[in-house]
């Protein structure tokens, strides 16, 4: 009988777990330099539209820019994790809008685009939600220009169990002129972010796909 | 196949030599590759035939069993029902026999009214003896004297109408009396009757009853057929209930997350969802408990020995406990409309819209109010499914008894056919084997044939040779 009850416990106590490897956690690199810098509004739309209606009580959402040295904490634009009353969450969303509204207006560029130092920064910040679901959403032509001396050097697991879904809100003028070189350039990043833990990486053409590929998981 | 080449630049040559040695070693095989042939159908058959035989056993235990089940249950049925009118007519006539010395005396003192009424309506004024004698000398009187004497007839006729008026009063004042004495007649006629037809079910049930006890087929498989019509009735209402649930569950599931925070899990769900999966079955339990205490069901055979004052408390508890599960379900069904509202407001301001009229539409208290409604009136809905609950659980034996039954029959078929099935493979096998050493075959044949010739023909000349 006490044998069977504290099967019964230890049965009850493995079944009850903490809501973090339920949650998703997503990050948002936002491209500030160069051209890609006057889409900000149209990314922050996105954001506002795709993104914050798809989070749920208990997920975390981070706002990134990707400047011309991305890896430190003056980068992060906006970091919120909802609470789990459905009414404040809300009201947690509704002040994120309204900063990632101010973002938006906000005059900005960089010289250089430092992606990777976005992605470990986003990386780490993953990692420390704890969450089950870990993506991240790249706004970007995808161009990497480092300034002199910055290396960036993943760690082999650095993007482990990471989803990157790549959106390029504008594409550049070279881009549209050799589109091959756009997708040598795609594919490049696929094998390189693939080759460091990462559990896909997916182009999303159309905003309003970004929510459904976000349910998926 | 390549590999098996005598002559790999030779394909058809190495095919035809494999082809020969196959021929030569599959004909050398025959006797004992046709005896393993036969070995396997037989151990296979075998196998299936005891697979057969042991659906057929099993499917037999169970019709067995299902048919103690059937009889248990027609019993227990019969003599509940015959306890329900044993208890019908206990208290009937508890009470009316309570009432009966009542009864009696006033049917007594109407009586004994009437008789002293009768007494009395029948004392009339005598008439005066010789009075017409006496006319009839007055009549040959003088004037003045027959005036008298019309005078003393008129007085006496008014006597003797006065007296037949005061005798017809009696008489009218005894029809209350009589009528009274009516109804006291159709009250106890109708208790009789009542007993009489509770007799009448009582032996109705007792044929059955006997019936049952005597193992009659036709009982017996019509108590089956009953327990199958109410499985199925209760199927149907219980899958009706759960569509409820489902609703008064989707109700108060996304309020309750503003009440438990969500934050952790139970088995991979929000502990919100776990709660107001809770409450849905806390009504349930709630209506359990109800059905009891009301005797409308019997899952607990404790709760039936509990004396009535302590099943009335559990009763006010049970419905108590139910009607405050329903306000609260009520109250959550009103802050869940203002959630989604709230969430409505806050996706369109996402998305940037200004204007959203489909909300501004909505704003009509009429969805509220009908979701409050729900709210209140599903927790007591859900409460009464004890009573399919109860008839499912007690007819659902028989159903899988049944069912499992008609499995074994099935399988047991099944198996025999396969035995059959293998039988013939292997024997099929064995033909296929022939046939395709079939050259070798007919050369055994003619030289056989030839030989039995050339024995029969040597055997001739040597008989012929013989005197």
């Amino acid at each position: 009988m006490i044998r069977t009850s504290v099967v019964a416990a230890a049965l009850l106590a493995s079944s009850c777990s903490s809501g973090a490897q339920y949650a998703q956690a997503v990050v948002a690199l936002v491209d500030v330099s160069g051209t890609y810098a006057d889409q900000r509004p149209e990314v922050v739309g996105v954001i506002r539209k795709g993104l914050l209606p798809k989070l749920t009580p208990g997920d975390t959402l981070i706002v990134i820019r990707i400047g011309s040295e991305s890896y430190t904490r003056a980068n992060v634009e906006a970091s919120m994790t909802l609470d789990v009353r459905p009414s404040r969450a809300n009201a947690q969303k509704l002040a994120l809008a309204n900063t990632l509204e101010a973002f938006s207006r906000k005059p900005m560029r960089t010289a250089h685009t430092d992606i990777r130092g976005a992605m470990m920064l986003g990386a780490e910040y993953l990692r420390e939600t704890n969450a089950g679901r870990r993506t991240m959403v790249i706004f970007s032509d995808m161009e990497e220009d480092l300034p002199r001396g910055v290396k960036r050097e993943m760690a082999p697991d650095e993007l482990k169990g990471v989803r990157v879904l790549a959106m390029n809100v504008k594409r550049l003028g070279p881009d549209n002129a050799n589109p091959m070189a756009y997708r040598a350039r795609l594919a490049s990043w696929e094998k390189q972010l693939t080759s460091h833990g990462a559990r896909e990486f997916k182009i999303v053409l159309e905003p309003e796909k970004l929510a459904d590929l976000l349910d998926e998981g | 196949m390549e590999r098996f080449y005598f002559w790999p630049t030779n394909p058809a040559a190495s095919i035809f030599a494999l082809w020969v040695v196959s021929q030569i070693f599959l004909y050398a095989a025959r006797v004992p590759m046709h005896r393993a042939l036969r070995e396997v159908g037989r151990l296979l058959g075998g196998v299936f035939r005891v697979g057969a035989r042991w659906c057929r056993g099993l499917a037999a235990a169970a019709a067995r069993r299902d048919h103690e089940m059937i009889v248990e249950m027609g019993k227990g049925d019969t003599e509940a029902k015959i306890g329900r009118e044993f208890h019908r007519i206990e208290g009937a006539f508890a009470k009316e026999l309570a009432r009966y010395p009542d009864l009696h005396r006033k049917l007594d003192d109407v009586v004994t009214k009437i008789d002293a009424d009768f007494q009395e309506c029948a004392t009339a004024a005598p008439a005066a003896p010789g009075w017409t004698e006496a006319v009839a000398a007055v009549a040959k009187m003088p004037e003045e004297i027959q005036k008298s004497a019309a005078a003393g007839e008129k007085k006496a006729l008014q006597e003797f109408r006065e007296t037949t008026a005061k005798r017809h009063k009696i008489l009218s004042s005894m029809a209350p009396a009589w009528k009274e004495v009516q109804k006291i007649a159709t009250e106890v006629s109708r208790a009789v009757s009542g007993a009489l037809e509770a007799t009448k079910r009582i032996d109705g049930y007792m044929t059955s009853y006997e019936q049952v006890r005597a193992d009659d087929k036709n009982a017996t498989r019509a108590i089956g057929w009953n327990a199958t019509q109410l499985f199925v009735v209760s199927l149907l209402v219980m899958a009706v209930a759960m569509g409820g649930a489902f609703v008064n569950f989707n109700l108060i599931a996304l309020p309750m997350s503003e009440l438990v925070p969500s934050g952790s899990r139970i088995a991979g769900m929000p502990v919100a969802t776990v709660a107001a999966l809770v409450i849905v079955l806390m009504e349930i339990a709630a209506g359990v408990f109800a059905m009891e205490m009301l005797g409308i069901t019997s899952f607990f055979p404790k709760l039936e020995l509990i004396p009535r004052s302590r099943r009335r408390i559990i009763l006010v508890v049970a419905v108590g406990g139910l009607l405050m599960l329903a306000c609260i379900e009520a109250s959550l069904a009103i802050l869940r409309e203002q959630i989604v509202e709230s969430s409505t407001a806050l996706k369109a301001s996402l998305a940037g819209v200004r204007e959203h009229p489909v909300a501004r539409t909505a704003t009509s208290r009429i969805p509220v109010i009908g979701q409050a409604v729900l709210g209140f009136i599903l927790p007591w809905i859900l409460a009464m499914v004890a009573v399919p609950l109860e008839t499912m659980i007690s007819t659902g034996g028989h159903i899988v008894l049944s069912a499992v039954t008609g499995a074994m029959h099935l399988g047991s078929m099944v198996c025999r056919l396969g035995g059959h099935g293998m039988r013939y493979l292997c024997e099929a096998a064995r033909h296929v084997y022939d046939i395709y050493i079939v050259i070798p075959l007919q050369i055994e044949r003619i030289v056989t044939s030839g030989s039995r010739q050339g024995t029969v023909g040597s055997v001739g000349v040597r008989g012929g040779a013989r005197p």
